[in-house]
């Protein structure tokens, strides 16, 4: 088996996630015995990862930084088998939902977690969430640090944290360390982005309150430059402030972004730095040892660069059409000459974006021990990525995965649809999301099409709380009800490039579910009248304005 | 939620406490996972009695509410709203078979 | 340690507060107060957390401090981080919860005033100790 080229549990990591289980058995066992009541249960449960939805209990598997060891994925498939129906569910969060756990199941399934060093702690809960960052870390070429070592240093911190287990709503933390943001770190309560100084430093942008939801908002910097070393203690005042003033009368205001909205980004930011003030040089600043242990856990695979004109390649690229266009959307360029960073698709023609069966699961596994060093990524795209693979290994990796079906050629492209479960899972949905993904990405399969049309990013939501990010889709799709009827609201112009992140307008009066297909056909056949060369489509509907779009889907009348 | 679908018809529904699948309340006060073996409220204060004994053998159960039905010709009960109709029989795609390596 | 809240508290000067209240500005009001009651309205509400830490790591309160209002077994282990040292609890078998609560974790990874050590501490300890 390869090394593991990211951190590693020792074995207080390994004993405080194993004494996790056995709290939440004994939990368990008292909510079967009739001990609790559901009322206290339901946020145990939730900081367990395991919500109730509609036809059953549903855990929430954290996948830190979203990388996975090849021997975690197999795990993973391992415990879908074993205690649900075979598939998983990868999020826009990097978590993996198994949708039909059941509750007496629950505990052992946490338990084949803890075996392979993970767990769904604070998957759920109004506590800090799994900490995500960008899925090409360690192997993107832009990137000034691998911000996942700020990560796993979060993920410590806030594991079990007892001040701040029972705040006033969700915390999600997101770190890039690249200026080409991947990981949205502007629409999360706290966004960090690493960058360099003047000085040639390496520190923090700290960007708080954005966020998606039912009140969209754009993250404001509240710190230009933190040090490094001072980031929990940072953190922790953000956190301590939050704690105390976030609000708690009114569920749709707990969020931070209320708070920095109401009170104001300078007010929060004067409360956070005297906050701070009293915490900086504390028992929190860490030691450029504990920094440097765990960064070495990280240090990347070693590769020594390879031929990047590779004569099998190219000759695969004249005889397999589907395979060059594959190399142009799924293949992102590495940091070392001769690799590339390959995104397996989990978005085939009509399929439910992000599921995975467990046999695909242990396919992807197979495919990164024999060319991806043993790792995979989880993209906050629902797509798994396979990050260190050389150039040279690239026809068979594509036709490995296209025997799993993960080689469809549209990564960025108009089906590589970001859709949450919706009402065919979630209790909280208006709408369904899955079955018009699927409609949408029937109607668009070929792919000299989606070439065409290039980069178009379509996000469905089921409900107001944007679980499918469509406030940040260049189309996003929200399912409204009415009367109890399935509506959806359509938007466009929303974007998460760094610099750029935009929250869509919404295009008029929400459309019935059998004519979604039909508006965004008339949304790219307005783009494609229009635009003007080396325009994506969100470029030209930025150039040219709604209103072209409007005429277009709801006629003149 | 129990959506604003108006209807006098309800039976009492509840996700079970140990796997959490959805399951109804028969006429001797068991939860069964069969709907045709609802007990049925025909009118606003049988379906008051019929939460309240519901609430009463919630024992196994999370959280038991109402849903209102509606009942064809030949005495098959549907649930009004979407969301009790997909609770009520499952997904409306086909999921992806815990074998498959391909979809299609 | 299971006190019921209405327990009279005849062991000195004591203090009831909201748990919006801002305890970094008590200033005079805390001199030779003995116990501090801090309340958990629903056991959602997490504001007597901070309170707690900051009345012991910031105002250097060293007298009992009291948790009261819902009060359960599965948030002693946070409640006993963050400086509680007394509970007004009526749940059964809280006593007993209490008596394993201190151990239930043997690591923990954040410092507060509680004096344990933290994960980091101890990995560096074991780090000098190897390398000397
Ligand atoms: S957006 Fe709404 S429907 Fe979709 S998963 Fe989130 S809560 Fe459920």
């Amino acid at each position: 088996m390869p090394d593991t080229h990211f951190y590693r549990y020792d074995d207080y990591d390994r004993a405080l996630v194993g004494e996790r289980v056995a709290q939440f058995r004994d939990q368990v066992r008292r909510r079967l015995a009739g001990e609790l009541t559901e009322e206290q249960f339901k946020p145990l449960r939730l900081t367990n990862g395991l919500y109730l939805q509609l036809h059953a209990y549903m855990l929430r598997i954290a996948i830190p930084y979203g990388t996975l060891s090849s021997r975690q994925l197999r795990q993973l498939a391992a415990i879908a088998r074993k205690y649900d129906r075979g598939y998983g569910h990868f999020t826009t969060r990097q978590n993996l939902q198994l949708h039909w756990i059941r509750l007496e199941d629950a505990p052992d399934a946490i338990a084949m977690l803890a075996e392979v060093d993970m767990h769904s702690i604070q998957t759920s809960g109004n506590c800090v969430r799994n900490t995500t960052a960008d899925h090409f870390a360690g192997a993107a070429i832009d990137e000034i640090e691998d911000p996942r070592v700020w990560c796993e240093i979060v993920r410590q911190w806030s594991t079990l944290h007892p001040e701040f287990s029972f705040l006033p709503r969700k915390f999600k933390i997101a770190i890039t360390g690249s200026p080409n943001d991947r990981a949205a770190v502007r629409v999360h309560d706290i966004g960090l982005r690493l960058w360099k100084n003047a000085c040639d430093e390496v520190g923090f942008e700290v960007i708080v309150g954005g966020g998606l939801g039912r009140t969209p908002m754009i993250g404001k910097t509240i710190r230009e430059f933190l040090p490094k070393d001072e980031l929990l203690a940072y953190l922790e005042a953000t956190l301590r402030v939050y704690n105390r003033y976030g609000r708690r009368d009114n569920l749709f205001k707990a969020r931070i972004k209320i708070l920095v909205h109401e009170i104001g980004a300078e007010r929060m930011r004067e409360e956070v730095e005297a906050e701070y003030a009293a915490m900086r040089d504390s028992a929190l600043k860490l030691s450029p040892e504990t920094v440097e242990a765990i960064a070495r856990q990280f240090a990347p695979p070693v590769l020594r660069p390879r031929r990047t004109r590779v004569p099998e390649v190219e000759a695969m690229k004249l005889e397999n059409r589907a395979f060059a266009l594959w190399l142009k959307s799924n293949v992102a360029p590495h940091r070392v000459p001769g690799h590339a960073i390959v995104t397996a698709s989990l978005k085939p023609a009509g399929a439910p974006p992000g599921d995975a069966s467990s046999a695909q699961m242990e396919g992807v596994a197979d495919i990164a021990d024999a060319w991806s060093h043993g790792e995979i990524r989880v993209s906050h795209e629902q797509n798994l990525v396979l990050p260190h693979v050389a150039i040279e290994s690239l026809p068979e990796v594509y036709r490995a995965l296209e025997k799993l079906g993960f080689a469809e050629a549209n990564v960025g492209k108009i089906t590589d649809i970001i859709a949450c479960p919706g009402l065919d899972y979630c209790a909280l949905a208006n709408a369904r999301s899955i079955p018009v993904a699927q409609r949408i990405s029937n109607h668009f399969a070929e792919l000299a099409r989606q070439h065409d049309i290039g980069d178009l990013k379509i996000k469905i939501s089921g409900c107001i709380n944007a679980c499918g990010h469509h406030h940040v889709g260049h189309i996003g799709i929200l399912g409204v009800d009415k009367n109890g009827v399935e509506l959806y609201q359509l938007s466009l112009g929303g974007d998460v490039d760094f610099g750029k992140t935009a929250l869509g307008t919404i295009l008029g009066p929400a459309v019935e579910s059998d004519k979604v297909v039909e508006a965004v056909e008339a949304m790219v056949a307005t783009y494609l009248g229009a635009r003007r060369p080396g325009e994506r489509f969100v470029d030209t509907y930025r150039r040219i304005g709604a209103q072209p779009f409007k005429e277009r889907v709801y006629g003149n009348s | 939620m129990a959506k604003n679908l108006s209807g006098d018809m309800q039976v009492a529904s509840a996700n079970r406490l140990s796997d959490g699948a959805v399951v109804f309340l028969d006429d001797f006060g068991q939860w069964t996972r069969r709907l045709d073996r609802a007990a049925l409220a025909r009118d606003k204060r049988t379906a008051e009695i019929l939460l309240a004994r519901a609430r009463a053998e919630a024992a196994s159960v999370v959280d038991p509410f109402l849903v209102a039905v509606t009942e064809s010709g030949d005495g098959v009960l549907e649930p009004l709203s979407l969301r009790e109709k997909i609770r009520a029989s499952g997904l409306t795609f086909a999921a992806i078979a815990a074998e498959a390596v391909r979809y299609a | 340690m299971e006190i019921p809240s209405e327990q009279p508290i005849d062991q000195g000067p004591m203090l009831v507060l909201d748990n919006a209240e801002d305890v970094t500005r008590l200033g005079d009001r805390l001199a030779g107060v003995k116990l501090i009651v801090l309340n958990f309205p629903k056991f959602t509400d997490g504001r007597a957390y901070s309170q707690a830490r900051l009345l012991r790591e910031r105002m250097g309160y060293t007298g009992e401090l009291r948790a009261a209002g819902q009060v359960y077994i599965d948030q002693i282990p946070f409640m006993l981080r963050c400086g509680f040292d007394s509970f007004a609890s009526a749940q059964k078998g809280f006593a007993e919860a209490l008596a394993k609560a201190r151990t239930l974790f043997s690591v923990v990874y954040q410092p507060t005033g509680d004096g344990r050590t933290t994960v980091n501490q101890l990995r560096l300890q074991h780090r000098r100790s190897a390398a000397a």
